[in-house]
């Protein structure tokens, strides 16, 4: 059963958000299915690449410092965005997938879970997905949350 | 008391690293590690089966997170249970702080000055802190040949303001581990002082005559003495000997991490003399990880610093990994296997204008052609007489 088709676009305005997407889980629920997939992951754009780092190097690295850092830059391109997603139960935290996959398929049940997350009880109740939007550098990010629900054997 | 080598900064799958915790765990021995914490991105489901683990390979692991948020890098071990690192803003880092607190954990500020958004999300710390007092440490090493990083120094400087404001905040290193990939550049390894094992646990269980139940009463109480050395700052950093530093004053012994009381003890209470010495004794141990890091054979120099500045500096011939003799040293024993000696050192006494507040050792040398830092230990405190003789 789907829970949730969720499908937006991130601009890089939203860099350093969280996008909090709740829905409802029902009773006898065995397992969840989640797959996160977000385009583009990096920014082809070289120059337009340069010129965050050169931004960001601004803030970040020392006056004396920055002259070799942009003579340097390649090291730290491709820029990618970054889109992570954590997952709580009525009760609490149930864990985070904070890792570069563009496309994750993940699944929790009551005996195991994906990396990341805490297998358990799947109880009934609001659940939340949160989407935290840790950097997005491309002019639009579009992504797709959706998260099925598979009931247990035999439950009426 | 013992010291125990510790790796504070590592990752696994089940967050963007490429290691299982047992892939890890068997690495963290092989380098001759007696403790690891585990500090996922933002989630602690990898420790689950940890205690098999810990038994399969003698190892020590530390439940931790690390907090990998917009606006900084957050290391945090120790905790109960999860503190949630989504609502810190740029300028409520302190609440997050009082929280893992509140679980019973510690925190420290990861790699503080690495490179931030978007070359390294929120790897930069920008979080304001409103209390340095609740900061429990700092990494000032991040990565492997650490001491000779820019990022490295800027956190190795910050540290050294804080400590000049008079916060006591403890320094530590960490590796930042995410694969066993073989490296040749030196390892640094963060040193934890723990008492040695009393008996207690054995105690606790004694009752039922339960020797698992022993073996896991013992396990966490190891894991609990060493997150109480962290937060005490019973900690030494080093990339090859181990250094450690103690005060002798008033008859007694100060560790690193401890405060002198500005009224000692054993002087009846009374304010001692401004202008007393300080003695200083520092040991440096070649055996540690033996056979695990090496040095070139040179002048070593050993300094001590505090808030008033180099106050001693020290020469050290070294004929690589292991000591020369020399007539001022001494060497406890003959024997090629016990590598190690102790120095001593005498400090002015401090100006009462201008007290000295903190001490730390380092040791200097030239590590693949640069010089640098090669150890340094945690500071030993000073209270000041307006404290009131201070923590006793």
């Amino acid at each position: 059963m789907e829970l949730l088709d969720l499908q937006g676009s991130a601009v890089p305005e939203q860099s350093r958000t969280h996008i909090r997407i709740p829905f409802e889980l029902q009773a006898n629920v065995d397992r969840l299915q989640i797959r996160l997939e977000y385009a583009p992951k990096i920014l082809e754009d070289r120059e337009a690449a340069l010129n965050l780092l050169q931004e960001s190097y601004e803030l970040y690295i020392l006056p004396e410092q920055r002259e070799q850092a942009i003579a340097r830059a390649d090291r730290h391109l491709p820029l990618k965005n970054l889109i992570t997603l954590s997952l709580d139960d009525p009760n609490g935290y149930r864990g985070a997938c904070h890792r570069h996959d563009p496309v994750q398929e993940l699944f929790l049940s009551r005996e195991s879970a994906s990396p990341g997350l805490m297998s358990g009880e799947l109880e009934a109740g609001a659940w939340i997905a949160t989407l935290s939007l840790h950097c997005i550098v491309t002019p639009t990010c579009d992504y797709r949350l959706r998260i099925q629900a598979a009931e247990k054997e035999g439950s009426a | 008391m013992t010291w125990i080598a510790c790796e504070l900064h590592t990752h696994t799958l089940h967050s963007d690293g490429r290691q299982t915790l047992r892939e890890l765990a068997e690495g963290a021995v092989k380098l001759g590690f007696g403790a690891i914490a585990l500090t996922d991105h933002n989630t602690m489901s990898g420790l689950d089966g940890k205690e098999e683990i810990e038994r399969e390979f003698g190892l020590t692991i530390i439940p931790g997170m690390e907090w990998t948020t917009f606006y900084g890098h957050m290391v945090t071990i120790g905790m109960s249970e999860f503190a949630d690192w989504r609502q810190a803003g740029r300028s409520d880092i302190d609440r997050g702080i009082a929280e893992v607190h509140r679980l019973g954990g510690i925190a420290g500020l990861a790699h503080p000055f690495r490179i931030g958004s978007p070359a390294c999300t929120g790897c930069f710390w920008e979080y304001e802190v409103g209390d340095w007092n609740a900061v429990d440490y700092i990494e000032v090493w991040s990565g492997t040949f650490p001491s000779i990083q820019t990022d490295n120094r800027r956190a190795f400087k910050l540290w050294t303001a804080k400590l000049n404001e008079g916060y006591r905040i403890a320094a530590v290193s960490g590796r930042d581990w995410h694969a066993q990939e073989d490296t040749d550049e030196p390892i640094s390894v963060t040193y934890l002082e723990i008492e040695d094992r009393s008996g207690e646990a054995e105690e606790e269980a004694g009752a039922s005559g339960d020797q698992e139940a022993g073996t896991e009463a013992e396990a966490s109480l190891r894991e609990a003495r060493l997150i109480r050395a962290l937060g005490q700052g019973r900690a030494c950093v080093t990339i090859g000997p181990l250094l450690t530093m103690t005060l002798e004053a008033g008859g007694k012994t100060w560790p690193v991490g401890s405060a002198v009381p500005a009224a000692l003890p054993g002087t009846g209470g009374t304010v001692p003399e401004t202008n007393e010495a300080v003695r200083v004794k520092l040991s440096l141990d070649f055996t540690v990880r033996s056979g695990l890091w090496s040095l070139p054979g040179q002048m070593f120099r050993l300094k001590l610093c505090s808030n008033l500045g180099e106050e001693v500096n020290l020469d050290l011939p070294f004929a690589g990994n292991r000591p020369v003799e020399h007539e001022h040293e001494h060497e406890h024993e003959e024997d090629a296997s016990s590598l190690w000696f102790e120095r001593e050192a005498e400090l002015p006494g401090s100006d009462t204008a201008a007290p000295r507040i903190w001490l730390r050792a380092e040791l200097w040398g030239t590590v693949r052609g640069a010089y640098t830092r090669i150890a340094f230990t945690n500071a030993v405190y000073f209270d000041s007489e307006k404290e009131g003789g201070g923590s006793r």
